[in-house]
């Protein structure tokens, strides 16, 4: 499984939406109105996820989710 | 009589509580007084001394909140959102056509969001900071269901949560009538809510010595006013009502399912817990909204008991009635439905509301349950007992009383 459906797979399990709300073109908070705290659920989740330690500022709900899984990709 | 006198129109009922999550099943079981008190089964509750109380099943089945919602909210804020939903659909409100600027949320709560909390702090112990959901810190305080419910609607009017113990749900709606008699809102969403049946929640009611540890039978332990009670039970759940001017609910061509025209509230300063057995400043609460309504003693057609089913309680409660009711103490029909389906702390005021409104509109007092050998120091009252009996009802008083002698006190008028 490649990083980024991995990160995709944590976000809709953790926030319990559908697959198909998640648009891997918008921003989470376009696609799914992520809030600044559920953001903070998902740097948690994430870094439980792949072992990487991710600051507050390096994943936000403006990215999309190829930013991220660059983000943790780089940190691999 | 009071020449102010104000009349608010309730214009719309939503209940979660033990007996029913709908008005026609919560009010079919209230007067068959049929007992949804029994042993608390979501966890191991035998260890504690009391371990029995009405619990609320059936919630997923009517609720319209997502799971990506649930899982920041305690159940407290659950059942306010879905009480809430009920009660704008039986007032028939769109709010598309409402200015949400002009709408204020009113609400009562006691202990706070206990499940959350203390799964969160669980979690805060055995894994670390890290283990604490960030929700934890928007989820278990009082004041949550009324930012959940006014997130939820966009509702942005003037709203306050009260936290007075039991007397909490009464003393919001106390409080709502008067901010929407100064016309500063439209309509108000009022009522509490509770959920005390969490393990630590639990916990808390056990320790402060007022509920009953009759488990067995469950439906048998709460006995207010009778010679072997030994505290209430407790219950969870919700009570909201739409509330607003009589003249917009006509407006609306919204038929008004009856009125709050007086509120008082006054403190006994005597204990932290116990209340004065004396009665003195409870029958003060009950003269002042009396007064509010410009009523008096001998137009009161039923009075809904708080039934704390503890000695100073039950007999602070009896003084006061006959001290303001003098003779006709012994006529006017009382009750203490909670008998039923348990004391839903916070929310129990708003709950005996909504039974007083069913009350007026069927003409059927329900029974308090469990009285088979009246107190002597209780004597002097009509307690309706066993079994619903009719009684035309024109006006009710509702009284809800908290740990430290709070009164709070409503009158109720039919339409």
């Amino acid at each position: 499984m490649d990083t980024k459906t991995q990160v995709k797979d944590v976000i809709i399990k953790l926030l319990k939406v559908k697959p198909e709300e998640l648009k891997e073109d918008m921003t989470l908070e376009q696609s799914l109105g992520v809030d600044s705290t559920e953001m903070v659920e998902i740097c948690i989740a994430l870094q439980k996820e792949f072992g990487v330690k991710i600051q507050e500022k390096e994943v936000a709900k403006t990215h999309t989710l190829v930013e991220i899984a660059n983000v943790i990709d780089r940190k691999r | 009589m009071n020449k102010n006198k104000i009349a608010i129109a309730i214009s719309g009922i939503g209940i979660v509580a033990p007996c029913g999550l709908d008005k026609k099943v919560f009010w079919a079981n209230i007067k068959a007084g049929r007992s949804a008190i029994k042993n608390i089964d979501r966890y191991d509750s035998s260890l504690y001394p009391s371990h029995i109380g009405g619990q609320v099943h059936e919630l997923d089945a009517f609720s319209h909140v997502s799971s990506r919602l649930l899982q920041k909210i305690d159940p407290f804020s659950h059942m306010a959102l879905i009480a809430s939903e009920m009660a704008l659909k039986d007032a028939s409100i769109d709010l598309t056509q409402e200015n949400l600027n002009r709408i204020g949320i009113f609400m009562g709560n006691a202990l706070g969001g206990w499940l959350y909390g203390e799964t969160e702090l669980r979690d805060l112990y055995m894994e670390g900071r890290e283990g604490v959901s960030p929700y934890m810190a928007s989820a278990w305080f009082p004041a949550a269901p009324q930012g959940q419910v006014s997130i939820y609607y966009g509702i942005k009017g003037y709203s306050k949560t009260i936290v007075s113990d039991r007397a909490s749900s009464l003393m919001a709606i106390g409080h709502a009538i008067r901010v929407l008699a100064k016309g500063k809102l439209d309509f108000v969403l009022a009522g509490g809510m509770e959920a005390p049946m969490s393990p630590y929640g639990l916990l808390c009611c056990n320790t402060s010595g007022q509920i009953s540890k009759a488990n067995v039978p469950s439906e048998e332990a709460y006995k207010p006013f009778d010679k072997k009670r030994d505290g209430f039970v407790v219950g969870e759940g919700a009570a909201i009502m739409i509330l607003e001017s009589p003249e917009r609910a006509k407006k609306r061509n919204k038929e008004i399912l009856g009125f709050i025209t007086g509120y008082g509230t006054t403190c006994d300063g005597v204990d932290r817990i116990k209340a004065n057995p004396d009665g003195h400043e409870l029958a003060r609460a009950i003269r002042m909204a009396l007064e509010d309504a410009g009523l008096t003693y001998k137009d009161i057609d039923y009075i809904s008991l708080d039934g704390a089913a503890t000695l100073e309680g039950d007999v602070s409660e009896v003084r006061a009635i006959r001290e303001v009711f003098k003779e006709r103490a012994t006529v006017i029909p009382a009750s203490a439905p909670k008998t039923i389906f348990g004391n839903l702390l916070g929310a129990s005021g708003a709950v005996d509301m909504v039974v007083a409104l069913l009350v007026m509109q069927h003409s059927l007092v329900p029974p308090t349950l469990n009285l088979k050998d009246l107190d002597p120091e209780c004597a002097g009252l009509n307690i309706v007992r066993d079994k619903a009996k009719e009684y035309e009802v024109k006006r009710s008083l509702v009284i809800s009383r908290g740990r430290g002698g709070i009164n709070a006190v409503l009158v109720m008028e039919k339409v």
